[in-house]
């Protein structure tokens, strides 16, 4: 048996004809940080909402800790979507709540923890996100690198298996950027499994554990860091390195 | 000094009892149509994001056949032909108030269900998105997110219709219900004290839509996500597309 966290197989997907992703394949294992890269309309950010249980795929499987679920009737699949955290680029906070409101959100309405404990939690993580003193603001009185960072809070509160950033820096000002990546090769430090579409090619090198790229709705190359920067296997990476950098 | 303007007698009108009983009558009809029209309205904006084209269908007929007719012509049926449709509505229950309360209400939910549309749609869907990744049922992500979101945005057109509304009681004159245009028109005609009469109605309505204008703006800053202390901040709400006013 496999023992992957998260797994896609032969995933594909179109959108009104158009065909986004193409045999797209995946493996995260436990504890490992996965990055993806390619140009945009590649098929990254549709594979992500695919892993998050938020699009149905075509054809294909997607895998949650080895149970199959794609093909699982609605109802059930909103219990599993709990189990993955996912991260937006544009924060997506519900702007009719506090910090603190957001992060309990989930335990409270999905959860159905008791008001007071999800409080605490929701507090607890907010720490770890280093926002604790701004628990009481509306995230339109936020940065974005708060904003996000909140948002990962509300992500990380409900103990998923696994993390997903859909270009979580790619909306932020170039000084706060810092901040969400920080807090991200923290969570990759303590073990977090983690699927990562971004281009902050430092912090693919510090945090993953493996780098992808994708191109045309399928992952076309799948290497550690320092071998896919120094020694591309694919002419299109190859291509891609030389315009992003 | 005015032709034939007698203030004793305008201060009469405006303090006797019809007038102000009236005035409550129009109130009332006013606020429980309007609650009626928003939960109405609500469903029906859902509807017309339906999956189900029947049930699009149906959303369009409805706001289709009470926006092509005058509410003038509904409620005139309402009282006189739906009785000789059905004896049912011949019964002594069926008094000028409720025919009014129904006729009202159903006119005005299809013009709230195209406010509250436009409040749903104007909560960035990036949100929803974010509630279902958590796990939340669609219906939660209604409740907690997106309804509180369109509400602030549904306010300030909900205030235009509250006045509209006011205004179209008095189209149920026509149906012997004793509200404010009514008292005025049998003060009016007892003596012929027409300018006096009609100008104590003019007063009545003018307050009341006073008290409903310092209301709404109390309303729409208790609907802005700010921390207490800068909740003082006016902050624009995003504009919405007003709805035509076609005459009623």
């Amino acid at each position: 048996m496999n023992d992957a966290v998260l797994r896609a197989e032969d995933v594909h997907k179109s959108y009104d004809g158009l065909e986004v992703l193409r045999g797209a394949s995946l493996e995260v294992g436990r504890g490992r940080v996965k990055v993806i890269i390619g140009p945009s309309g590649s098929g990254k950010s549709t594979l992500l909402r695919c892993l998050a249980l938020l699009e149905p795929v075509d054809s294909g499987d997607v895998y949650l800790d080895g149970e199959r679920l794609s093909g699982v009737r609605e109802r059930e699949l909103a219990r599993h979507r709990s189990e993955v955290g996912m991260v937006f680029q544009r924060f997506n906070l519900f702007q009719n709540m506090t910090a603190l409101r957001n992060v309990m959100t989930g335990l409270v309405d999905v959860r159905r923890l008791p008001k007071r404990e999800a409080r605490e939690r929701a507090l607890e993580f907010l720490d770890r996100v280093g926002l604790a003193d701004k628990a009481d603001n509306y995230p339109e009185e936020l940065s974005g690198g708060q904003q996000q960072r909140v948002a990962i809070a509300r992500a990380l509160v409900m103990r998923p298996k696994a993390m997903l950033f859909d270009e979580p820096t790619s909306a932020l000002d170039v000084e706060l950027v810092r901040e969400v990546l920080d807090v991200m090769e923290g969570l990759a430090r303590e073990g977090m499994t983690m699927v990562v579409v971004s281009h902050e090619l430092r912090f693919a090198q510090h945090a993953a554990s493996s780098i992808l790229m994708m191109d045309e709705g399928r992952i076309i190359e799948e290497a550690p860091p320092q071998q896919f920067f120094s020694s591309p296997s694919h002419e299109r990476t190859r291509r891609f390195l030389a315009l992003v950098e | 000094m005015l032709a034939a303007f007698d203030t004793h007698i305008f201060w009469e009108a405006l303090k006797s009892r019809p007038y102000w009983t009236g005035a409550l009558l129009a109130i009332e009809l006013t606020c429980v149509s309007l609650a009626a029209a928003c939960v109405i309205g609500f469903f029906l904006a859902l509807g017309r994001a339906s999956r189900l084209r029947i049930v699009r269908g149906i959303v369009f007929l409805y706001n289709w056949i009470f926006r092509a007719t005058p509410t003038l012509l509904q409620l005139i049926f309402a009282w006189y032909a739906l009785p000789q449709f059905w004896s049912f509505f011949a019964g002594n229950w069926f008094r000028p108030f409720l025919a009014a309360f129904i006729v009202l209400s159903l006119n005005e939910a299809a013009y709230m269900s195209e406010i509250i549309r436009a409040g749903l749609l104007s909560v960035d869907p990036g949100q929803e998105l974010a509630g279902r990744a958590l796990g939340m049922t669609r219906a939660r992500i209604l409740r907690r997110v997106i309804v509180p979101q369109a509400v602030r945005i549904v306010i300030p057109p909900t205030g235009n219709e509250f006045i509209t509304l006011l205004k179209l009681t008095s189209l149920a004159s026509v149906i012997s219900l004793h509200e404010l245009l009514t008292a005025s028109q049998v003060r009016a005609v007892f003596a012929f004290n027409y300018a006096e009469a009609y100008s104590a109605a003019v007063v009545y309505y003018l307050v009341i839509v006073s008290i409903l204008m310092v209301a709404q703006a109390q309303l729409e800053k208790r609907f802005t996500w700010r921390s207490a202390g800068r909740r003082r901040r006016r902050v624009a709400a995003p504009a919405v597309p007003a709805v035509p006013h076609d005459a009623r």
